[in-house]
């Protein structure tokens, strides 16, 4: 792999890689606003400027200078390095690139720091960016000065709405056209354009237009300051009160990798941030996803309920035993979903199938829904194909409706709320459901049983593309509700069976014997000793 | 009638010679804070004198590391809480060298002066309440009433009597008073005054001489060994002064003596001490006299200064400072530092481990104290139970300061 040097250091570069692009993928930042590694380079915040040293027995480019020479009292001719953009200087062998360790470098970073900051209002305290705005960041990495100019700075709109999802504040902007070029060249919906010039250029949507579509968060999410802002997370909270939990979005069988943001005081989830995979989701999210982080908290099941009454779970589980009592093994149907985690469903499966000794597997979900070519997938649930490694044979929930209905199926154990067909006729049996939203399977149970969602546990997920991951606990879990494979080993019990797991990987080290499935969350081998 | 006792022979008469058992303490109005003392009594004598501390427990250190590297300056303050601004200077000093920072000029005299204030008002808390728990009340009356006096001057420079938290990183809270100069030119002869007059009453009281000379003796080699410094290792005729030994600020650029003992008794000890208020008098004129009155208090170093607050109420720049430094704290370089100076009652040492972040990864402070009160026992056993408190009081042992 053919190399170059940036501040003395020899870092390798594919072929075609920009100077930053060759320094991002080596961890190296050099600072940036404009750039994207997702987006094309206009190179036009000027942030990114390096010094390359010019080849052997080449002339260097350089600029001539007037300078202010305090010693002499006049400004003197001078010359300096011109400089060029990281961000669209491709590296070539054995170039030498000076950054941090060259003082015109630093110089030029401070200058552009200033201009930028040239107008912006005193807007920090009450800006949502404020705590991870790169405004901010490069001021005291690189900045580090006092304000010079005396004037009034140039007033620009603020609060503009751009659409259903955007806010948009001109003079926190720096014009680095990242939310312009995401929508044209990423969502393929070129709404976004600047107007204007110079300290008057702003942003704005096609006339007749609104910011709208399924991916308009990420012009939010690429802004690298707080010039766009959502309607959802606007003056919600502030980040710096936030922690964060690696996530697996639940909103459909893409799996898009995220940060789900909470806060540990409140035990809320505030927002979504999608998590670089450059193998699933690259760096972005569609907006159902972005919104998704509300299912931790909006229609949850909290408390264990007897025909719709709320209860006690040492009642529930005795409603279970009362209803439960002499059925015969044949007549009992498990139901996984798609929705929960393949520990959820492994715990339900080895229940029904092991302990129970029943045959009849169905598995439920949410139904098809919209669909792109960019992130968005038709199936809206998060481990299809998890089920599908679990238990191949599982039938359809519309089968299930016509055994119960040919009464072959008396009872139903089911994991989940969602049902993607109507299951009405489900009423006729006698149904225990484990969930933890409210949904068709969850109104039709005798017995239901609160379980936690994917924000208070961690649970392995398998995408449409059959990848594992991991998503892990971010809030402590609501109500009195507990994860669903807990639950599972407790109706076992009731029933007079011992589950074999007590802990979540004692489930995964099972999966893997029984089945095969990769234990994706355990630690790496350790090295055996000599 | 016959006596009962006639066949007896006079031996038999004693009662039986075990030895009792004692607590003084925790809560004992002369056990200064919180100590527990054991005692093994044979009659009045101390057989064995079990020192146990740890009845203030803060997690003192854990604290300082848990908020960023400014946010330390109020726990300090708490450490000998009779002599904060030693502690706050202390530690700014500590922070500054992990940083490579040298504050100007004019905040190194205003240290200085500061800091010897705090030292007079630590001396005569210690001396004051020694002579009180010997029933000489009126002494510690005009003792503490010249420490009134320092206190105005502290309260007039950074707003508050006790803990000021006025030390910053690279600089100070404020610049000095219009009024510091005159303040403390006005006070010292004051304080001095009443120092002398509490020394006539006691040093020629036969009672407080008595209770005081010859107990509690330690050699210098011990005190050596067992780690003290300050004014009770001088006590002993070991000159060891930071300031001297190891100057910081501008400690080599004044004149001032380092008072000895020579016996390391009780009585040497307040007496060292009340020849230090002498010199620390001394260090304060020659600090003010070279004290500029204008010119910059803190460091010209944004990373870790705040900014003005009326810029930053009207310019981003110093709103982004102030967001930084206060939210996320100042970031100091990665490293660790081990940095000292001579605290009121001998060296006070800060250990700082920085990984680079705003907030301290682990702050170790050797509080003179510490050592001091570990020799307690040394100088108790053998001694009648009567000599603990002048003992334990010559110590100055601070609660505050012994937490770990």
């Amino acid at each position: 792999m053919p190399t170059f040097k940036l501040d003395g250091k020899t870092l390798p570069f594919e072929p075609g890689d920009t100077i930053i692009r060759a320094a991002w993928r080596q961890g190296i930042e050099i600072p940036h606003y404009c750039w994207h590694p997702g987006l094309s380079a206009p190179a036009n915040c000027r942030m990114c400027l390096v010094d390359i040293q010019p080849k052997p027995g080449q002339r260097p480019l350089a600029l001539d200078v007037l300078e202010w020479d305090a010693k002499a009292g006049e400004y003197l001719p001078r010359q300096k390095p011109k400089l060029q953009p990281a961000c669209y200087v491709a590296a070539a062998d054995g170039m030498e690139v000076l950054a941090d360790t060259s003082e015109h470098v630093r110089r030029a970073r401070h200058d552009v720091q200033e201009f930028l900051l040239l107008n912006h209002p005193v807007d920090c305290p009450i800006c949502d960016q404020s705590g991870e705005c790169k405004l901010q960041d490069y001021w005291l990495d690189y900045g580090q000065y006092q304000k010079r100019m005396r004037d009034e700075p140039v007033h620009k709109p603020k609060g503009v709405v751009f659409g259903p999802t955007i806010v948009y504040d001109a003079e926190r902007c720096v014009m680095c056209t990242r939310c312009v070029r995401f929508m044209a060249e990423v969502a393929k919906d070129p709404v976004l354009d600047m107007r204007e010039r110079g300290s008057l250029n702003e942003i704005i949507v096609a006339p007749g237009r609104r910011l709208d579509g399924h991916y308009t968060f990420m012009t939010e999410h690429v802004c690298p300051v707080g010039a766009l802002t959502t309607k959802d997370f606007r003056f919600k909270a502030r980040v710096w009160f936030l922690r964060t939990a690696r996530a697996v979005c639940q909103g459909c069988a893409t799996g898009c990798n995220a940060h789900l943001d909470y806060d540990p005081r409140s035990n809320r989830a505030y927002r979504y941030r999608p998590r670089d995979n450059e193998k699933v989701n690259k760096f972005w999210m569609c907006d159902e996803g972005m919104l998704s982080y509300k299912e931790a908290h909006d229609g949850r099941i909290l408390e264990p309920k007897v025909r719709g009454v709320a209860t006690s779970a040492g009642k529930a589980l005795d409603e279970i035993k009362t209803v439960f009592a002499g059925v015969a093994p044949g007549s009992v149907a498990i139901v996984l979903s798609a929705e929960h985690s393949l520990e959820d469903n492994w715990a339900l499966y080895e229940f029904g199938t092991v302990l129970l000794g029943s045959k009849n597997v169905y598995v439920t979900g949410r139904r098809d829904g919209y669909h792109d070519d960019i992130l968005i997938h038709r199936d809206k649930n998060a481990n299809s194909t998890g089920v599908q490694q679990i238990a191949p044979v599982a039938k359809p929930l519309r089968m299930l409706v016509d055994d119960v209905g040919a009464s072959r199926v008396t009872h139903v154990i089911a994991l989940g709320g969602a049902a993607p067909v109507d299951p009405e006729a489900l009423g006729a049996a006698t149904m225990v459901t484990i969930a933890a939203h409210e949904g068709p399977l969850s109104r039709l149970a005798v017995v239901l049983l609160p379980a936690t969602s994917w924000a208070e546990h961690s649970g392995t997920y398998v995408n449409a593309k059959g990848m594992r991951q991991v998503s892990e606990k971010a809030i402590e879990p609501l109500g009195v509700s507990k994860p669903a494979w807990q639950s599972i080993a407790q109706v076992a019990a009731a029933l007079g069976y011992e589950a074999s797991w007590t802990k979540l990987h004692e489930i995964r080290a099972r999966m893997t014997a029984v089945k095969g499935i990769p234990n994706t969350a355990r630690p790496p081998a350790a090295v055996p000793a000599e | 009638m016959e006596p009962l006792d006639m066949e007896l022979e006079e031996g038999e008469l004693e009662l039986p010679a075990e030895p009792m058992h004692l607590n003084m303490g925790p809560s004992h109005p002369a056990m200064h804070g919180t100590v527990r003392i054991v005692l093994e009594l044979s009659g009045e004598t101390m057989v064995k004198a079990d020192v146990q501390i740890g009845y203030l427990h803060r997690g003192f250190e854990k604290m300082c590391e848990r908020g960023t590297w400014a946010q330390v300056f109020p726990y300090v303050d708490r450490l000998n809480y009779v002599s904060p601004m030693l502690n706050n200077v202390g530690y700014a000093l500590a922070v500054e060298k992990l940083c490579g920072l040298v504050v100007p000029d004019r905040c190194q005299w205003y240290r200085m002066a500061l800091g010897e204030l705090a030292r007079i008002s630590d001396h005569l808390t210690c001396d004051g309440a020694m002579a009180m728990e010997l029933g000489a009340f009126t002494p510690f009356l005009w003792f503490v009433k010249a420490r009134e006096m320092v206190w105005d001057i502290l309260e007039e420079e950074t707003g508050a009597r006790l803990t000021h938290s006025f030390g910053r990183i690279g600089g100070m809270a404020n610049p000095p008073t219009q009024d510091f100069k005159g303040l403390c030119r006005a006070a010292l002869p004051k304080i001095v005054d009443l120092v002398e007059e509490g020394e006539r009453m006691l040093l020629k009281n036969r009672i407080f001489i008595d209770r005081l000379e010859n107990v509690g003796a330690i050699s210098g080699a011990d005190a050596v060994g067992l780690g003290w410094t300050g004014p009770c290792l001088r006590a002993t005729g070991v000159a060891y002064d930071i300031r001297k030994a190891h100057p910081y600020l501008k400690y080599d650029e004044v004149d001032f003596d380092v008072p000895v003992g020579t016996k390391g008794d009780t009585l040497d000890r307040f007496l060292v001490r009340l020849g230090e208020i002498r010199q620390s008098k001394r260090i304060i004129e020659q600090s003010i006299d070279r004290m500029a009155d204008d010119g910059p208090i803190n460091c010209d170093a944004p990373s870790v200064i705040l900014p003005e607050k009326t810029a930053v109420y009207t310019t981003i720049e110093a709103t982004i400072q102030h967001f930084k430094l206060i939210m996320e704290g100042a970031k100091i370089p990665a490293g660790e530092v081990y940095s000292y100076t001579e605290g009121g009652n001998g060296e006070l040492g800060y250990y700082l481990v920085s990984d680079g972040s705003g907030t301290p990864y682990r702050v170790r402070i050797r509080p003179p104290c510490f050592q001091i009160t570990g020799g307690l026992s040394k100088l108790l056993e053998g001694r009648m139970l009567s000599d603990i408190v002048p003992t334990f009081g010559s110590l100055n042992m601070i609660g505050g300061e012994c937490d770990h």
